[in-house]
Order: structure tokens, then C-alpha cells, then sequence
């Protein structure tokens, strides 16, 4: 235990220094119309657990994302990710890509935002980021289902309004496995959320209802090309809170409800993001230029 | 103030004409006009949001081009008009949108906005 003492010091560190940023909405679906700020770079941490059905094996699914700002109306991001299947093993489940387009400049009552992501994962995928198409079989062990490996576009529909405090935001989702003949997969993701604190107060409070938000998540596939609609489909309604724990960090928690015999009964989902600011800027000053 | 008007004030700094707030956006007043205490709260979240850019006392970063928040020429907008800016940005500019703050929030910042004192930009700074 003395051992981890620093390296608990640090992560505390990391979570309650500096100044911070907005809150941002709560989902770890949905995305909203806001994008990083240009130069910021967010590193977030994320688990997916999926609680079986009987038959299937518990899973553990980590992310990790990195997200930044390149210019103010464009967002890019990589994720690396895993699994790990009670009683099989651990795998590496691949990799991802996306970017956000913001093109209009203004805000208006319905904000869009185009997303474009390419995915190099394999079978074993299963943070759940997204639901498309038609629901995954968790019956394979993972060494079959590495060797299947898939190279996938993705695109969305992003719509974001923010109505007095509200946030509410809708995703149309189309993807293209391009490893393999199975249409063009659909999936949508709506999700509402609102800070509980409407005004700052003056003092650096922690555990105040301004450094929190909550909401509600609704996410699922609509099938493919090869047959469109709810048949065999996996859907989740999920509560969401998040607590902005230090002025660059935030907590996540969403308890999934699967709303279908195909879904998991339950995901659970955690996340923590930490975002560094001015990146460019310490860039350019580490290998001697002008930012 | 005199050593915001040191390195780094953004005195130099000129408005974007193309980014107008609206004449309806100008016209809305601060509905917590008559609560100068929020400005506590708004001076936490200028910190939070706008210090990176515009530095502790609202000079401005030259280097990032940002506003210096102290010149008459921003001090002079109404709140209406500095709530359109903060609301939805000028992303092409680097100023982002802040429209996921709460409504109260963004006129809290506004009222700290308006306890940074307004200066005339310095005549070499006019030259410009």
C-alpha cells in the first residue's frame, strides 16, 4: 500500500489542479454539437461492463480517448480499446478514428455537426460506443472472435439544441463494415441532460450541485440494409450523471438499462476525463517555436 | 491595472466587424442586474473558462489574439450583445461557444465582466 501512495498523490494531483473548463454533457453515447476547444487535448478513460444474461460471461470493456481541438469547428480523436470476458481472457480489441465537423458557425435552435470515423477493430469489440445494425453474439469465446477483424466506416448525424438549460441532442448513425457483405448498418442514439445548478456560487466548492449534471441516454440499432428495423435489435435507456470533480476533471456514471431480450440486462459505465490546455502552445514551446 | 497594461495586454486588439450580435440580442437585459453579489460566482467562472485567453484581469493574450475584456470598445457592448458573443462564439477566431453554461451563468460572467475597468487603449496601440 505504501508503494501506491505516490501514484495515488498523483492522480489526486491531476484531478483537483487547475483551472477548468464548462461543463460538458454528461452522455457517453450522444454526442452534443460542442466541440473541443482549438489546442485543448482531452484524455478520458472509460469502462463498459456488461452484466450477463444467463449462458453469457460478465465482460469488462476499457477505452481510452484521446480528443482535440485542431481548429474550432473540427475535433478529432483516437480511442484504443479492450475486453476482458470472465473466464476466457484479455484482448486488444482495436482502434479508432473519428472526427466532428461543426459547419455552421453560429448557434441555432438545432446545431449540426457531421462525424466521420474509420475503426479497425475485431469481433471482440465491446465498449458499446455505439449500437448499430444488429445485436453482437456474446456466446464466441475470444479466440475466435479476434481472428475476425474489421475495418469499418462510420458516419453520424449529430443534432444538438440547448434550450434554456437543457441539452438536447440526437444521433443518426450509418456504418459500413467494409471487411465483410452486411449492408450499411443503422443505430441512433437521443439523449437529454441539464446541470443541477443553475448559478456559480462564489466560493471553490466541490460537492455542489453546479459541478453536476444528469440525464438520460436512449441508444440502439435499427437494423441494416438487409433488413431494417427493431428484429434483433439491442436497445438501452440509461440515467447519467457527471461530477466535475477538479476544475480539468470530471466522473462519469451511467447505469443501461437493455431494454430488449437481445441487449445485456445492464451496462454499466464509467468514465473520468482529464483535459490539458493549451497543448499547441506547449508544444511549440518545447521544440523552440512560435505557437 | 498597471501591470495588466504590461506584457502580453492585448490593447492592439480589434473587434471583428463581422461578428455582430443581433438587435434583438442587443436590446436583453441582465436579469441579475440587481444581484451584483453573482459576480463572485462569474469572476470563479471567468477563471474556469476565460483566463487561458484572456488572462487573470481580462487584458487579453496577444498571443492568442484574444479580446483585451478592459478597453472601452468591449466594455461599451451591452450585456445583451457581450451575451450573444459569449452564447455562440466566434469559432474561426478561436473564441468558442459557451452556450453549455446555464443561461444564469453566462450573465453571472457578464457581471464580472463589467467590474474590470475600462481603459482607452494607449495612443501607440491606437496608432496601430
Amino acid at each position: 500500500m505504501r508503494s501506491l501512495r505516490p501514484l495515488l498523490a498523483a492522480v489526486c494531483a491531476l484531478a483537483f489542479w487547475t483551472p477548468a473548463r464548462a461543463q460538458e454533457a454528461p452522455y457517453f453515447v450522444t454526442y452534443d454539437h460542442h466541440l473541443e476547444e482549438p489546442g485543448n487535448l482531452e484524455i478520458a478513460t472509460s469502462t463498459t461492463m456488461g452484466v450477463p444474461r444467463s449462458g453469457q460471461r460478465f465482460f469488462i470493456a476499457p477505452y481510452m480517448e484521446f480528443e482535440y481541438g485542431v481548429m474550432g469547428r473540427w475535433t478529432t480523436e483516437v480511442y484504443v480499446e479492450g475486453q476482458t470476458t470472465s473466464g476466457d481472457s484479455t484482448i486488444f480489441t482495436g482502434w479508432r478514428w473519428e472526427n466532428r465537423f461543426r459547419p455552421l458557425k453560429r448557434e441555432h435552435w438545432i446545431n449540426p455537426v457531421l462525424y466521420l470515423e474509420y475503426e479497425g477493430l475485431n469481433e471482440g469489440s465491446r465498449i458499446q460506443k455505439e449500437v448499430v445494425g444488429n445485436a453482437p453474439d456474446f456466446g464466441e469465446p475470444n479466440s475466435e472472435l479476434r481472428q475476425t477483424r474489421a475495418h469499418e466506416l462510420e458516419t453520424k448525424l449529430i443534432l444538438g439544441s440547448n434550450l434554456h438549460d437543457w441539452n438536447i441532442s440526437e444521433n443518426f448513425i450509418v456504418e459500413k463494415n467494409l471487411s465483410a457483405n452486411e449492408g450499411f448498418e443503422f443505430g441512433y442514439a437521443l439523449g437529454v441532460s441539464r446541470p443541477l445548478g443553475r448559478m456559480a456560487s462564489g466560493s471553490n466548492c466541490r460537492v455542489c450541485r453546479e459541478n453536476f449534471a444528469a440525464g438520460l441516454e436512449l441508444y440502439g440499432g435499427l437494423g441494416s440494409t438487409n433488413g431494417f428495423g427493431f428484429h434483433d435489435t439491442a436497445h438501452y435507456l440509461a440515467p447519467v450523471i457527471s461530477w466535475q470533480v477538479g476544475d480539468n476533471a470530471s466522473l462519469s456514471f451511467s447505469p443501461a438499462i437493455g431494454l430488449t431480450h437481445q441487449s445485456n440486462p445492464v451496462l454499466l459505465r464509467f468514465g473520468y476525463s482529464y483535459e490539458v490546455r493549451g497543448v499547441r502552445q506547449k508544444l511549440a514551446r518545447l521544440f523552440g517555436s512560435k505557437p | 491595472m498597471g501591470a495588466s497594461l504590461g506584457l502580453g495586454q492585448n490593447t492592439s486588439y480589434t473587434p471583428d466587424v463581422r461578428w455582430q450580435a443581433p438587435v434583438g440580442a442587443t436590446a436583453r437585459k441582465n436579469p441579475l442586474a440587481d444581484k451584483p453579489e453573482a459576480a463572485a460566482g462569474g469572476k470563479k467562472l471567468f477563471l474556469r473558462n476565460c483566463t487561458e485567453c484572456h488572462g487573470i484581469e481580462g487584458q487579453g493574450m496577444v498571443k492568442k489574439h484574444a479580446a483585451d475584456l478592459q478597453l472601452l470598445v468591449v466594455q461599451q457592448e451591452s450585456d445583451g450583445a457581450l451575451f450573444w458573443k459569449i452564447t455562440n462564439g466566434n469559432p474561426d477566431r478561436g473564441m468558442p461557444s459557451f452556450s453549455r453554461l446555464p443561461e444564469l451563468q453566462r450573465w453571472q460572467l457578464i457581471l464580472f465582466l463589467r467590474t474590470l475597468k475600462p481603459v482607452n487603449p494607449p495612443a501607440s496601440a491606437e496608432a496601430k
